[in-house]
């Protein structure tokens, strides 16, 4: 078993569910904390170093998107947000207040700690992500010096809207953004949450650099939600 | 009507004699007053009373004006030189004539129009106070047909006649029976032979009523729709009056005033315990959703783990295994069930956003490919991005629901495929498998409720029979259309669903 240096809190209510958190992280070799409450889960941030935080958002005392928006003031730790299916929107605010990515109930321990790496992978890089000047995942290149994208190392045009996307998807590898979120940063404040410029938008991109634009295999589609660049 | 008319013979009579008496009297006095030696103008103001007297005494003009006249004859006959003629020596009587005629004239008809305004406040305080009366008694009432009731007894009483009233329903359709005053406190319920009939004569109506064979009749018009109709029966209607008919129609407004305000309370009362209803659903439903996915997740995350620690040889694995795809599958079912209550309560909001078909259906293929990833499933859309006014999350659930079928029938070396093209107004969405197809006797029932095919093999998983209830009603919610069928072109089934392409009105929320 290898030993992770990364200290993770589970804020999780349910005994059950915790338990077997705790288990599959203890198999991973995660040092880990756990908590039941809102209010638990502020006082551990604040004693204990914690890199990364799996959040339940229906918690006995107050809401975890409160959690969210306190540790935002001064962390940019990595938070996974677990949710019950119902609450779509209440994912996209959760993504929006500044989560990192999300679990739907009931979720497998693969999937959880698959999702684990990639956020703290992204922490390892953030910092320096600004100053990179080229970034990559599988056949897929950026160079933010040049403007330019290389697919399988072979040049690959793009308007400088779609590198506009791309780019925005580079510098948030393997975290999930919002349609909102998106829209904002590509069009700006003012277009609204018209969704079918971004649609279209997104799927001349995709005809460019998925094989099959109905399965990508790099900006995965989180219905409902947003969109993720992933790094598998 | 015999009886009235001899009674208006009588009137006549009797009031002929006051008059005549009157004179008589007066002439009596006048003689007395010469004898006595008086100044004939006394004799004058006498006669002057007489007929001020059978004014007062009489009804109408008629007997004032014939009383002037007469007195001025009998003054001339009696007290003016020649006596006993109606000639006169000094012409200045003629003056004296005049001036009599013409003060009696005025004073008799100042007197009959004093009468006649006391008679008509007499009416209007009768009308006033049974309108009183009859919006008080109103504010009693406890529903429709009471209202109906308690107007139909107060305007028989008032026209003294056996007034009907039929109400009309929410939807503005004649009830099937009208209420009618039979006699002072008994209503009977009669049957109406022809609503429709009714509806139409009342609908088209340009006049204030509708003439009819046995009533007249008169519409309660609401602030919104007709709210029932009153009847009178045609000789009462005939023979009103002027006055009657202001009544008639200031009743029948209060009563409509009365009925509104029922119906808008009452539809106050059915809105509020709509939400009321409506909340409670809504809170259960939460609580059950999250009171079951809660111990779900943990009871599938720990046999997970239970799986994880187990050797694959160790009879305890299969064990571990078969906690999860029960827990699984009841996992499913509550989702299933949860859904469902949501769709057919018709109040789940579609909420209708442009979204690329591609995505969709590429969320639901990701989505099947983690459960089953043995299977391969052939993706093709068309190269123009097709965008569809859809909820995209729901839509994601229709085919999540259709490829999970295919593969329940589908060997995993056999060929499922999605695709998606644009028809002329609508979207086509289509899931195909190489399969074992749909049974002929199962084919009907295929979009039933908890309908499952009893064909399968022993081991087969055990279906719900709730998926493609719910993407049918996804897709009926949308105004689109689903069907299923076996392939032509071979083994298999293909379920073939379309969306509208153009955002329509019907359940989108803006």
């Amino acid at each position: 078993m290898e030993k992770r240096n990364e200290q993770i809190l589970i804020v999780e209510d349910d005994l059950q569910i915790r338990n077997f958190i705790c288990y599959s992280l203890k198999q991973e070799g995660f040092p880990y904390m756990t908590t039941g409450t809102a209010q638990g889960a502020l006082s551990t941030l604040v004693s204990e170093q914690i890199d990364l935080m799996l959040l339940d958002l229906g918690l006995p005392d107050f809401d975890g998107m409160e959690v969210i928006k306190k540790v935002r003031d001064w962390s940019e730790m990595p938070i996974i947000v677990v949710s019950a299916r119902d609450q779509d929107k209440e994912k996209a605010v959760a993504l929006d207040s500044g989560a990192d990515d999300y679990l739907t109930k009931p979720f497998s321990a693969t999937e959880l700690m698959a999702r684990i790496r990639v956020a703290l992978r992204h922490l390892h890089k953030a910092g320096g992500i600004r100053q990179q000047t080229s970034l990559a995942v599988g056949g897929l290149r950026i160079d933010f010096d040049k403007h330019l994208v290389y697919l399988d190392d072979a040049e690959l045009h793009t308007t400088p809207m779609e590198y506009n996307l791309l780019a925005l998807f580079f510098r948030n590898i393997g975290k999930v953004l919002t349609t909102t979120y998106i829209i904002r940063e590509i069009y700006g404040v003012g277009y609204g949450t018209d969704t079918q410029a971004l649609r279209t938008l997104m799927a001349s991109l995709r005809r460019k650099i998925e094989k099959n634009p109905a399965k990508p295999r790099y900006i995965l589609t989180e219905i409902g939600v947003g969109y993720r660049l992933s790094d598998e | 009507m015999t009886t009235l008319k001899s009674k208006e013979h009588k009137n006549v009579f009797r009031y002929v004699m006051i008059t005549v008496a009157m004179i008589a009297a007066a002439t009596g006095v006048g003689w007395i007053f010469r004898m006595i030696g008086f100044p004939e103008a006394n004799i004058v103001i006498v006669y002057l009373l007489s007929i001020l007297m059978t004014a007062r005494l009489t009804r109408g003009y008629i007997y004032g004006i014939a009383a002037s006249v007469v007195a001025t004859c009998a003054f001339n006959y009696f007290f003016t030189a020649p006596y006993y003629t109606l000639s006169v020596n000094d012409p200045s009587y003629l003056i004296t004539f005049a001036i009599m005629t013409v003060t009696a004239f005025i004073t008799s008809a100042l007197t009959s129009k004093v009468k006649q305004n006391a008679l008509e406040a007499q009416e209007k305080e009768a009308e006033t106070s049974s309108l009183f009366q009859l919006t008080n008694r109103l504010t009693d009432a406890i529903d429709i047909s009471d209202i109906a009731s308690i107007t139909t007894e107060t305007i028989s009483s008032i026209m003294n006649c056996r007034a009907a009233c039929l109400c009309f329903d929410e939807n503005g359709q004649p009830e099937q029976s009208f209420i009618q005053q039979q006699s002072a406190g008994k209503q009977v319920r009669r049957k109406v032979d022809d609503p429709s009939e009714i509806r139409h004569h009342i609908e088209g109506l340009r006049t204030a009523f509708d003439v009819g064979e046995e009533f007249y009749d008169w519409p309660i018009y609401g602030r919104e729709t007709i709210l029932g109709v009153l009847r009178i029966p045609r000789e009462t209607a005939v023979s009103m009056s002027e006055a009657q008919k202001r009544l008639l129609r200031s009743m029948i407004e209060s009563a409509a005033l009365a009925m509104d305000r029922f119906r808008s309370a009452q539809e106050q009362q059915k809105f509020k315990e709509e939400t009321e209803q409506e909340r409670y659903r809504s809170n259960l439903l939460r609580a059950i959703s999250h009171d079951l996915r809660t111990p779900l997740s943990g009871i599938m995350g720990t046999a997970e783990m239970l799986m994880d620690m187990t050797d694959r040889a160790d009879p305890r694995y299969s064990l571990a295994q078969g906690i999860h795809k029960d827990a699984d599958w009841l996992h499913s079912l509550v989702e299933n069930i949860l859904s469902l209550t949501r769709l057919q309560d018709g109040r789940l909001t579609i909420t209708k956003q442009l979204e690329a078909a591609e995505e969709v259906i590429g969320g639901a293929v990701s989505h099947i490919m983690k459960r089953y990833p043995e299977y391969e499933i052939m993706v093709s859309v068309p190269e123009e991005v097709l965008i569809v006014p859809m909820d995209a999350k729901l839509i994601e659930q229709v085919l999540i629901n259709l490829l999970d079928n295919a593969i329940k029938h589908t060997p995993p070396d056999r060929e499922i495929s999605v695709s998606a093209s644009e028809d002329e107004h609508s979207a086509k969405f289509s899931v195909a498998d190489r399969g074992c197809g749909i049974a002929v006797s199962d084919l009907p029932n295929i979009f039933q409720m908890f309908y499952t095919t009893r064909s399968g093999e022993a081991d087969a998983q055990r279906g719900v029979g709730l998926g493609l209830t719910i993407c049918e009603a996804i897709i009926k919610a949308h105004g689109g259309t689903i069907e299923g069928h076996n392939r032509t072109d071979g083994q298999g089934t293909e379920f073939i669903f379309t969306l509208p392409m153009e955002v329509s009105k019907h359940g989108e929320k803006k």
